[in-house]
This record gives structure tokens, sequence and C-alpha cells, in this order.
């Protein structure tokens, strides 16, 4: 830009993606989930409510999980956001994904992302988490198909699997 | 929302002279983002305090302990200080909201957060609160709103911390046009009046920079009573202190500000928490002067019995 | 080797060719102790990889080149005449491509009552006014903004009873009432309650409960040519097909809707809603694909919801405990309009739960100034169970008989209203035992107490009108050259399993491996037609024809076999892939082999769902049982436990079918304590279309839930003993848990959701009363 007075229009801002550095064109209101599915094409974190009330669109900020909907792209530049997408290598899933399926974590699989991601964001700080911590970890978010328990399982049998050295370091 | 500027503050200074009625301060975003989605606010420039040079983390200070501006609630959460010196503190941190939104949502945007009145979060409801003439509320669907008459609003402020910090006597250090002040929590929030409808006194460049808390209390809790067992507001809260200089106690989810039963803290100094006649007579006092609305007259019962609790588990 | 190939009459569809083998008739062999290889395993989902990776398509991440991003104006007046409109503006904005408004005079109506598509007359508060398509979802916001209507509010009635007043304003022409009261009476319903020795009465209301599915509704609609072609969140890919062509005045094969997967829809997918349409129109002005998605506002407003209730209760019975009448008296709150789809049938379970020769039934919608209810799981049932199954244990409280035993000693086997007996006679009988072993009722602890928590416990019982299934469904299985088979349906998954659940039964019906079978659904160019995903409808209507089709590609399969194996086809059968002999023994030749030997030919089958027997009423049921703690201090309810047994005949799949069980249960939670839309009946506005208000249950709100299975083969339903399940365990689950507070507490609530300004106010009573 030529000027430096702070505009409505699109800026340019690069942030790193799942791994990957990625510049985008945005407007300031825009915000990060918005980005994701639209300017980034990783359609994977869901729109729900829009107003930080659901969880679906959970991704990680700097490693902590937030709500994407309340983000706003253009805070993120420099900073590290990590999506549903970047979680399996290839189709070499990760252990919480292996574990929805086994244990049936969801049916239309629309908050299932969120609930992935909100779950990874705690088996990296505590590998070996105690059903309080599992069940606070997606208290935020919301389930319509009430899939709830199985999602509980899923992860403890995530965590009764886990050796602590197979902590996942990315 | 309607498109906006959006530029990082260098300093907290520089935050507060950038500021004029047009800007909105933005930190953790949680509140403000909302109320812009639903056209309740339509700034055209926002100000980043996250980049600013505010105050970030807890730290001891002179006895006290300081809490920057920017300190999420997870921090509040998570710090092991908390925990120890001001577990009423930390129970209401770890019981409001979402992980998620506490890991974005800071503890100055916590205090000044908006209500969350149905009415008020309506766009198309012009009430009192947002500069039109009447309350919906007052005669509508109040299941949710105030049982203490302190404004002509009747929503409830819906911070966990605020109850909390008011409880623990907490002062705010602020960066205004005239440099930093500081002023006790009970200056802090203020009823809305007609010239100012909102529920704090900051000036409107004010930055609040800190919070700072005098003495430990390491005797203390917070209880929240909510419609579901996690995310959801309070319908009624305690923050219940109990220390050499006696009992405090104050509830949020009551009125605009957190409510503060001062001769109840002063009953109980003599009175036997065991002795359940006795406080249910203190609290019938406490809320001789409570004015239920239509529908929510059970907060009352509410209170007075989340209060009890709060006193049984301090008396353990 | 080299054989003759087998002459394949492609032509006669249903695979009818004489073989030697039995045809799809008689197909009655799954009975219990049938040795299944596939069909009943706890298969994991076939789209498991896709959904949690984040790469399953749904109706929101469709993007196509230039694809443009709907929005809607809705009307913030419960009751308007709209002036004028004004689209100038917002035509005008950079990156808007194209509005539509009452302005572009469309000649097509919505709606039971025929309003037209943008109307001047609007009814409720997210009644639909204009919609815009731009460049991003943000421009399309402003372009709302900057629309101008010209509206003249008029007097409105959110309240159902407040409606039915003399001088409530009238929402349509008349007396707000829908329609005429529907009656049924058999026996002397008055003469019944005149020998009872015991009545019980009362008023049940139940409140206005939103899907709430987590993807609203929308879709992204592109033209072709002439041809249009919808990617659409729905239940049913063919009803969406056949009202759009019927809408837009298409002929069928220029319209196809396509859904591969969908984000919950629990009713209120089951009709075509407005936007999709706004989409195709959007799309055919704009000369661009659409993508138009409903907001949470939007979706809580105007895409249905559960109607709320009044309900006026009489059980009559002998001091034996015997019903000698039922009466039930039932006002409905249809909303602004009248939509198609399920009906909520209220009077259903009174008819027909209990064995009682006099019940009379009555009930009426009503028109208010609120947005149109359409069928929601289970609709009718779950707030009609809510009353019945309330007045039931009020009444095994007075007569001091066991619950359970006082639905044993009221149990029929026989549908009543048609004179026919149940397809399944013992299938609650079933579900009683399942329950009580399961539950530990008859053993059950008294309710107990303990400081200021009081536990005690609830069950409740109910039939399921639907979940029968019913004809047309046509399903056709291609085998490839290499022996894995492509299962084409014309169905879709709404999450409930279904593609998985189907491609269970083609791989047991053909004899393959789970691995060897694609099932196709979700496109209406390809599949055949299938029913909406209503009524617990889908794998019932779908599992026989799959079944059908599988055994008529079996059969192909082992006549050429044999011809290879020069032996009888009757002695040949397939076995995960491979020809084994009756016997078992291996015959060194797989169905690829056969395929192989067959190429460049290859085999193809057909099969269709035939009718219902009309000699018996096929009937799913259920009872459900819950332990909750209620805190008499601050009014806080825990529910602690819950075991539902759900009689939907043969488990195809145990784990599906236990997600099923759990997430109706959750959704029964919810509808008993904490989800209720809020009106201002003055102001006529929704006060929380959102999902901070609209509180569904969290994963911290949830007891251990067991599915304890029944697994009752129903093969006088169909062919594969399968019924529906769907919507079976939301139904019993706020009456058990209410009947579970009353147990604990002595409070017998008539009105939900029961939330902590309920419970506490009923405390101060009771403790007045007490004092
Ligand atoms: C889904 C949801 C659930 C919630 N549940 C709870 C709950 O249970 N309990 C609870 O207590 N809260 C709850 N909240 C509120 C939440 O805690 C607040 O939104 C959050 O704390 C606000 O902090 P923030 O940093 O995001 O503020 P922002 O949204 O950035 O700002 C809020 C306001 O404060 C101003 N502001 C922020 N920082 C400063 C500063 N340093 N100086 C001057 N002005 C400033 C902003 O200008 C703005 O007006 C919930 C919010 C959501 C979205
Ligand atoms: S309570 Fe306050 S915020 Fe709510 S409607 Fe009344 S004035 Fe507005
Ligand atoms: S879409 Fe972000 S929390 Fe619901
Ligand atoms: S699986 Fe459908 S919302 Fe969770």
């Amino acid at each position: 830009m030529s000027d430096n007075s702070p505009t409505s229009g699109k800026q340019l801002v690069t942030m790193t993606v799942n791994g990957e550095q990625t510049e985008v064109a945005i407007e300031p209101r825009r915000v990060l989930l918005d980005v994701l599915r639209h300017d980034v094409g990783l359609t994977g974190s869901k729109k729900v409510c829009e107003m930080g009330d659901c969880g679906a669109c959970t991704v990680h900020l700097d490693g902590a999980p937030v709500y994407s909907c309340l983000v706003l792209g253009i805070e993120c530049a420099g900073k590290k956001v990590d999506t549903i997408e970047g979680l399996a290598k290839g189709n070499q899933l990760d252990p919480i994904q292996q574990a929805f399926i086994d244990h049936d974590a969801f049916q239309c699989g629309f908050c299932t992302s969120g609930q992935i991601m909100s779950l990874k964001a705690l088996f990296e700080d505590s590998p070996k988490p105690s059903d309080e911590q599992i069940v606070t970890a997606v208290s935020g978010n919301l389930c319509r198909c009430g899939a709830y328990q199985n999602i509980v399982k899923a992860a403890q049998a995530v965590r009764d699997e886990a050796k602590p050295e197979t902590r996942n370091d990315d | 929302m309607k498109a906006f500027s959006y530029s990082p503050a260098p300093t907290a200074a520089e935050a507060s002279n950038e500021k004029d009625s047009r800007a909105e301060f933005f930190a953790g975003g949680t509140d403000l983002l909302t109320r812009m989605k639903l056209n309740i606010v339509s700034p055209d420039a926002l100000i980043d305090l996250k980049s600013a040079d505010l105050p970030n983390g807890v730290s001891e200070q002179n006895g006290g302990l300081t809490i920057g501006a920017l300190t999420t609630l997870r921090d509040i959460e998570q710090s092991e200080l908390i925990a120890e010196k001001f577990p009423v503190l930390a129970q209401a941190a770890a019981l409001a909201a979402t992980p998620q939104i506490r890991n974005r949502a800071t503890v100055a945007g916590n205090l000044l957060q908006r209500p969350r009145c149905w009415y008020y979060r309506n766009r198309h409801v012009d009430c009192w609160l947002k500069g039109g003439s009447d309350c919906p509320a007052a005669t509508g669907q109040n299941q949710q709103h105030a049982i203490f008459d302190q404004s002509p609003c009747k929503a409830v402020h819906t911070s966990d911390l605020a109850p909390a910090l008011v409880a623990l006597n907490a002062r705010v250090k602020v960066r205004g046009a005239d440099g930093e002040r500081e002023l006790s929590i009970e200056d802090f929030f203020a009823p809305p009046t007609e010239d100012r409808r909102r529920e704090t006194t900051l000036a409107d460049d004010d930055v609040v920079l800190s919070i700072e808390l005098p003495s430990d209390a390491s005797h203390s809790v917070y209880l929240k009573a909510m419609d579901r067992k996690v995310w959801a507001f309070a319908l009624v809260s305690v923050a219940a202190i109990k220390s050499a200089e006696g009992w405090a106690v104050v509830l949020g989810g009551v009125a605009n500000n957190p409510v503060r039963l001062g001769p109840l803290e002063k009953a109980l100094e003599n009175t036997d928490a065991s002795d359940h006649n006795a406080l249910d007579k203190q609290h019938d006092k406490a809320f001789a002067d409570a004015e239920p609305l239509e529908h929510n007259g059970y907060k009352v019962t509410l209170a007075k019995r989340l209060i009890r609790r709060a006193i049984e588990q301090l008396s353990d | 080797m080299t054989i003759k190939t087998p002459e394949i009459e492609s032509s006669k569809n249903d695979g009818d060719i004489e073989l030697s083998l039995p045809l799809q008739q008689d197909l009655t062999d799954w009975q219990t102790g049938h040795e299944f290889t596939v069909v009943g395993k706890p298969h994991s989902r076939l789209e498991g990889a896709e959904k949690v990776t984040g790469r399953a398509q749904y109706s929101a991440d469709v993007r196509l080149s230039g694809q443009l991003y709907g929005a809607v104006l809705r009307c913030p007046h419960p009751h308007a005449k709209l002036i004028s409109i004004d689209t100038s503006e917002a035509e005008a904005l950079p990156g808007v491509h194209a509005v539509i408004s009452q302005n572009d005079q469309f000649d097509i109506d919505w709606y039971s009552e025929e309003a037209p598509l943008f109307s001047d007359q609007l009814r409720f508060v997210g009644d639909e006014v204009a919609a815009v398509a731009a460049v991003s979802t943000e421009v399309a916001a402003d372009a709302l903004r900057l629309i101008k209507v010209n509206y003249e509010p008029l007097p409105f009635v959110t309240d159902m009873d407040q409606a039915l007043a003399d001088d409530a304003p009238a929402i349509h022409d008349g007396d707000n009432r829908v329609e005429e009261d529907s009656e049924y009476e058999r026996g002397d319903c008055a003469a019944g309650l005149q020998q009872a020795d015991i009545t019980v009465e009362n008023e049940y209301r139940t409140q206005t409960a939103l899907h709430t599915a987590l993807e609203a509704h929308g879709a992204t609609a592109h033209w072709s040519g002439d041809e249009l072609i919808v990617y659409e969140s729905t239940q049913g890919v063919h009803a969406i097909h056949g009202l759009l062509c019927e809408k837009l005045g298409l002929p069928m094969n220029k319209v196809r809707v396509i859904e591969q997967h969908m984000g919950g829809g629990f009713g209120a997918k089951q009709t075509l809603w407005k936007p999709t349409l706004f989409a195709a129109l959007l799309s055919r002005k704009a000369g661009r694909p659409v993508q138009l998605l409903l907001d949470r506002e939007g979706e809580n407003l105007a895409t249905g919801n559960r109607n709320s209730t009044l309900q006026q209760v009489k059980l009559g019975a002998s001091n034996d405990g015997k019903l000698t009448a039922i009466k039930m008296t039932c006002r409905i709150n249809a909303g602004a309009y009248a939509t198609a789809g399920e009906a909520s049938n209220v009077a259903g379970i009174f008819q027909h739960l209990y064995h009682c020769e006099n019940v009379k039934t009555s009930q009426v919608r009503v028109y208010t100034n609120t947005g149109p209810a359409v069928a929601f799981r289970a609709p009718g049932y779950v707030e009609a169970c809510f009353a019945l199954e309330s007045a039931m244990d009020e009444l095994a409280h007075k007569l001091e008989i066991d619950p359970l035993e006082l639905r044993r000693i009221n149990y029929t086997g026989r549908d009543q209203t048609g004179d026919k007996p149940w397809s399944s006679p013992d299938g609650l009988k079933t579900c009683y035992e399942r329950l009580d072993e399961e539950f530990g009722w008859s053993q059950r602890k008294a309710p107990s107490s303990e400081g200021s928590i009081r536990r005690g416990y609830g069950l409740a019982a109910h039939e399921w009108m639907a979940g029968m299934g019913n004809p047309p469904a046509a399903v056709f299985i291609k085998l490839n050259t290499d022996g894995s088979a492509d299962v084409v349906t014309g169905t879709q998954d709404i999450g409930t399993g279904t593609r998985t659940v189907l491609a269970q039964v083609a791989a047991e019906a053909i004899g393959l491996p789970m691995e060897s079978v694609r099932l196709l659904l979700g496109d209406t160019a390809i599949g055949g037609v299938a029913p909406v995903s209503q009524g617990s409808f889908t794998v019932p209507t779908l599992a026989p024809a799959v079944r059908g089709a599988g055994e008529n590609l079996r059969r192909q399969i082992l006549e050429a076999a044999a011809l290879l194996l020069e032996t009888d086809a009757t002695t040949l059968e397939i076995k995960d892939g491979e020809i084994v002999s009756t016997e078992g023994k291996h015959k060194s030749l797989t169905v690829a082999d056969v395929c192989d030997e067959l190429a460049p030919q290859s085999l193809q089958a057909h099969g269709s769902r035939r009718a219902n027997p009309t000699d018996t009423t096929i009937r799913p049921f259920g009872a459900l049982a819950a332990e909750v703690a209620v805190d008499t201090q601050t009014g806080e309810i825990t529910v602690i436990r819950i075991v539902n047994a759900p009689d939907c005949g043969r488990i195809l799949n145990s784990k599906t079918a236990n997600s099923q069980v759990i997430g109706g249960v959750t959704q029964g939670i919810g509808f008993a304590l904490t989800e209720e839309r809020m009106v201002d009946h003055n102001i006529g506005l929704v006060l929380n279309a959102d999902l901070e208000e609209y509180k569904i249950p969290t994963v911290a709100d949830i007891p251990t839930i067991t599915h304890a299975e029944v697994n009752l083969p129903d093969l006088n339903a169909n062919n594969t003993g399968a019924k529906g399940l769907g919507e079976l365990p939301l139904i019993p689950a706020a009456p058990a848990i209410l009947n579970a507070i009353f147990d604990a507490t002595g409070l017998r609530f008539t009105q939900l959701p029961i939330n902590r300004a309920r419970v506490l106010a009923a405390l101060q009573a009771q403790q007045e009363t007490a004092e």
C-alpha cells in the first residue's frame, strides 16, 4: 500500500497455515474462518453460528484452540494457524481421527473437525488427560447429533493407548 | 459487519490518543466482534491493543498481584499463583465461557463486555441502553434479568471475573488522556445513567492497563448457577471470601453491576455459619430491597442458597 | 477353461429371469438365528475418513468458478404489509450481481396456503423479503443494508391461546384455525370415564423447539445451459428435485440435486425452503453459480420448528390399573403457515400405545405470527409422549402400582384403530424386558436423599406411527468386471449411517466382503426414486430393495458359476466373494473369476421396494428409564443414567444404531431441560434465534446412555426384518426424566422445559405448602 493510513480495503496478509506460508488479500473485516474457507480453500472448519457459541470453527492459533469466527484474518499476520486439514499426514490419520472412526464419535460430521481440533490441543498439552479434562476440552463444541458419549470414549481410547513418548511433535 | 480499518497500536498512549468515538479498542475480540456482527456497534476503525505495550500476564508486586489487561482468562485459570492465593478468581475464570473463548478473552475485555440481554442483542430492538426510550425487558421476557433495580436498564453484568474482583477489592489501572491513574473496582463499575449508557465509568479513550489485587484471599470460593453444566452465562453467581478482616460476599447475575452485600458481610462476622435460622434472617435482610421482575423471582431464592452454600464451604 | 456366457436378460428390470433360485418375494430366511457375515456387525462408517479429515464436502463447501454468495433480507415485524421495496442502491453496489424481490413478480407460490414467493403480506419475524447475490458474503450483507423497505406494521398475535380469542387479529382469513378439529373416538369415552374408579387429569404444555442442525439450510445452485444443478443440504434429494421442477416449471431431466454429506436435519430439511429457490433464481439472473446459506438467525427464525402444544389429558382406570378411558384435546401452534411433510400427530400415541376401549382425541392447529412449524424428529409423538406418560406415571403413583407393571397391565399387541395385529405383537413387551434387565428397574432402590440431593427413577414407553418404510424405492447394482459392486440408490445419508448400513445389506445379499461394495447415493441424476429420510423411513424402505437387488445379483452370479463349474446352481453359495458349495467347500472360483470369464459382458440387477402387508400394522416401539438427581437447594438437575430399549426390528449395524440411541436421547435431554424458543408476545420478536440462548445440551449435560438392544427381527414388515430407529430414542426421554424428577422430589411438572427457574419456583411452592 502506498499510504500509511489504515484502510478498510483489501490488504496482503501472510500467515502460516498448516505449516505453509500463505498470503491472502483480505479486508480487515474478514474473519479467519472465512479466510480459511474462501481465500485459502480449506473448508474443513465449519461455519455454524459465527458468534462463538458452537465450536465448529475451532482451529489452533499459535497452538491454542480458538473460534476462528471470532478472530480477524488481519490479526493473524505472522501467526501460525492449524486446521483439521493439517492433522493427517497424507492418508495417515492422527490417532484422534482414527479413534473417532472406531468409536463412531460423529453422525453428520459437521461438528467433528472442531471436536477433533479441541482434543488435539488437549493431547498436545497433556497426553494423559483425566476424564474431566477431556470433557472440559470439548465443552465449547456443540454436537446436535448428540455424539458426545462416543466423542469422550474416543478421547479416552486415545489416552489409554498413548504411551508417554508417542506425543506428537509438530 | 460493516467495513472498518484496522491498526495495531504500538503503545497504550498512542492507542488512547488515536481513539475517537468512531473507533473501538480491540483485544480478544470475543465480545466486540459479536456486537459488530449484530450491528449493535459499527466502528470505522479498530485499534488492536494486543500489539501495544500493555502489561500481560500475572506477576507478584508488593505483596499483591498485578494482572495485565491483556492476560487471558486461560492464563488466569492456569496460574498457580492465582489458584493458590485467589481461588475465587481462578474458579471464576475456569467457569467462564468455553476453552476456546478463554484462550482469547482478556481480563480487561471481560470487565468491559456488554450485556447479553436478549433485547440488547436483537438488532431490531432500540432499547434504552442503546439510546432508545424504554426497556422492553422490564415488562417482557425477563427470566435472566436484574433483581436489583440500579437503573432504567434491567440487564445483568455477565462477567464472571467481575464479582470475584469486586470481592477482592481490586484496583484498575488506566491510561487516559491525562496519563495514568488508578481507581477502585467499585468506582470502575457504575450502573448506566441517562448520559452514560454503559456499565463502567471509563472515558472513551481510557485504556485499561492492569488489575491490581491488594492482598491474598486463599480462603475464597466462586459458585455459578447455570441452566447447563458448562458454557452458559450465570443465572446467579457468588464470590465469597473469608479472611482475617472478615467476609466478602458479592453477587453476579443480579444487577447491572456486581452487588456487594455489605450488611450481610458485617452480620456474618457475628453469625454462626451453621445456624441456618440466623443465616436465613440475614439473607432476608440482604434481599429486602430486591425487586424481582415478573419472571425472575427464582433468582432471589437461588442467590440466597448459593450464598449459604458458599458460606458453608468456607466455614468448614 | 472356456464356457458359454449365460444370457442375462437385462431388459427385464427386476432381474426376474427364469432362474432356479428363489425370487425376491420369497425372502423370509433372515430369521433370528440366521448366520450373517456382514449384517448386524458394528461396521464403521464408510465416510468416516472423509469426515474426520475435514475433506467431506457439504453443500457449503462447494466451490464453483465464478461462484457468488447469497443473503436474505427478512421482515423485522411479526405482521406487516409491505408497501414498497427499493433495491436500486443495492443493485448499484459494486460486487452485487443480482437482487430479487417482489419487484420481480415471480409467478411462484409457497406453503400450503399458496402465498406468493415474495408476498406483500409478511406474517412472521424472519419472513423473506428479498435476496441478493454478490462476490462475497460481506458484500452481500452490505447490499442487504442498502435495500429500502417501507412496511406498514399490522396487529399481530404470537401466542397460541391469544390467537384463538375472538378479537385476535386474523393471520390469514378466518379464525386462525388451520383446519377443522381432527376428531377421533372409539368406544364411549364419557362412559369409560364414568366407569373409572380413579381418574387423573392435567393440562400439559410443550415448548416450541428448534431443530438446530449445525449445518444451516442452504444450497449452491448452478445453471449449466438450461440445466439446473443444485447442491443442497436436504433429507430428500428426490423431494427437492420434484419441488424445484414444480416451482420453476422445469422438466425433471433438466434439474439435478446432489448431496453427498449433510450436517443434520432432524426433520427441518425434509422439504424445499425458499432459500434454495432463491439460489436458483439468483443464479439464473446473475448468470453465475450462487451459494446461499442461511445464517443462524435465519435458520432459527424461518426453517421450521417443533410446534408448541397445549394438551388436556384425562385418564380413567379401574382399581386394578386397567385403563377405562383416554381423553386428549390438543392445540398445536402451527406458526404463520402450514408446511408440507410429516404431520405432527399428537393424538396418535393416545390412540395406540395402551389397550383401551374408550378413547377420544381431538387436535387442531392454530396460526400465530411466528415461524412455520415443520416435522421435528417424531413430530407430535415427542410432545404427546410427555403428556401421556406423565399422566400414566401419576396414575401408577395414585394406584400404588409399579409404573412398569401398570404399562404391562395395559398392554396391547394390536392396532386398535385399524383392528389388526401389530407386525411384531411382542415388540413392546420385549422392550420392557430388556429395559428391566439393563436398567434394573425392578431392583431399583427407593428414591433417596443425601444432603440437599434427591435421587429418583422414572420411565416411559412409546410406539411410533412411522418407521415402517413404504414403496417406492428402486435400487440398481452393477457388478464391475473385477467382481466389486456399485450399489446405486437415490437415497441420502443424513448422518444416520445409511451409506454403511445399505452397503452391509448389499454385501450380505450378494455374498461380497464390505470392501467390495460401494454404495452410491445423493444424486438424483444417478439414483432411482427414494423417499425423504423422514419418519425413520430410510432403512426399512431402502434395505429391502437393496436386499432384493443383491439377491437377484447373487442368483445371476451363481447361475454363471454353475455353468463354469458345470454343476447345478442350487448346490452353490457365495461367501466373502468366493464360490463355495452349500456345504461350505471351496470351489477355487471367486466372484472376480466369474466376472473375468463374463467380460466384456457384466452382470447387473435391480430391486424395488414391495408394498407393505395389509393384514398387519408395522410399528416400532420403545421404552426408556432414567435416573436423575435434583439439588433441592439450587434447583440443579443432573441426569445420571439412561437406558433405552427401542424395538427397531433387526439391528443392521450395532455401532450406528448405538449412535442413533445416544443421539436421540441427548436431544431428549435438551427438550426436557433447556431448549425453548423464546418470544416476546408484547413486541412479537423471537429473542433467542441463536445458539447462545437456545441451549442445546453440551458434553457435560449427558449421563451414561445405554442402548439395551432388543434386536427382534420383524419379518412381517419386510425381508430384512428392520424397522426405523431414527426417531425412537427421542420420544420417551423427556417424560422418563420428568417422572424421575417426580420420584425424587414429589414435584409433577406439566410444562417443558424444566429449567432452573421452573424447578426453583416449584420447590419454593412445595416448601411453602409444607410449612
Ligand atoms: C460464547 C461466549 C460465551 C461467554 N461466556 C462467558 C461467561 O460465561 N462468563 C464471562 O465472564 N464471560 C463470558 N463471555 C464473555 C467473554 O469473556 C468476553 O467476551 C471477553 O472476556 C472479552 O474479552 P476480549 O478480550 O475478547 O474483549 P474484546 O471483545 O476485544 O473487547 C470487549 C470490550 O472491551 C474493550 N476493551 C478491551 N480491552 C480493553 C482495554 N485494555 N482497555 C479499554 N478497553 C478495552 C473493547 O473496546 C470492547 O468494547 C462469553 C463470550 C462468548 C462469546
Ligand atoms: S435490560 Fe437494558 S439492555 Fe435489556 S432491553 Fe432493557 S435497557 Fe436494553
Ligand atoms: S461458528 Fe465459530 S463458534 Fe460457531
Ligand atoms: S456429528 Fe452432527 S453435530 Fe456433531
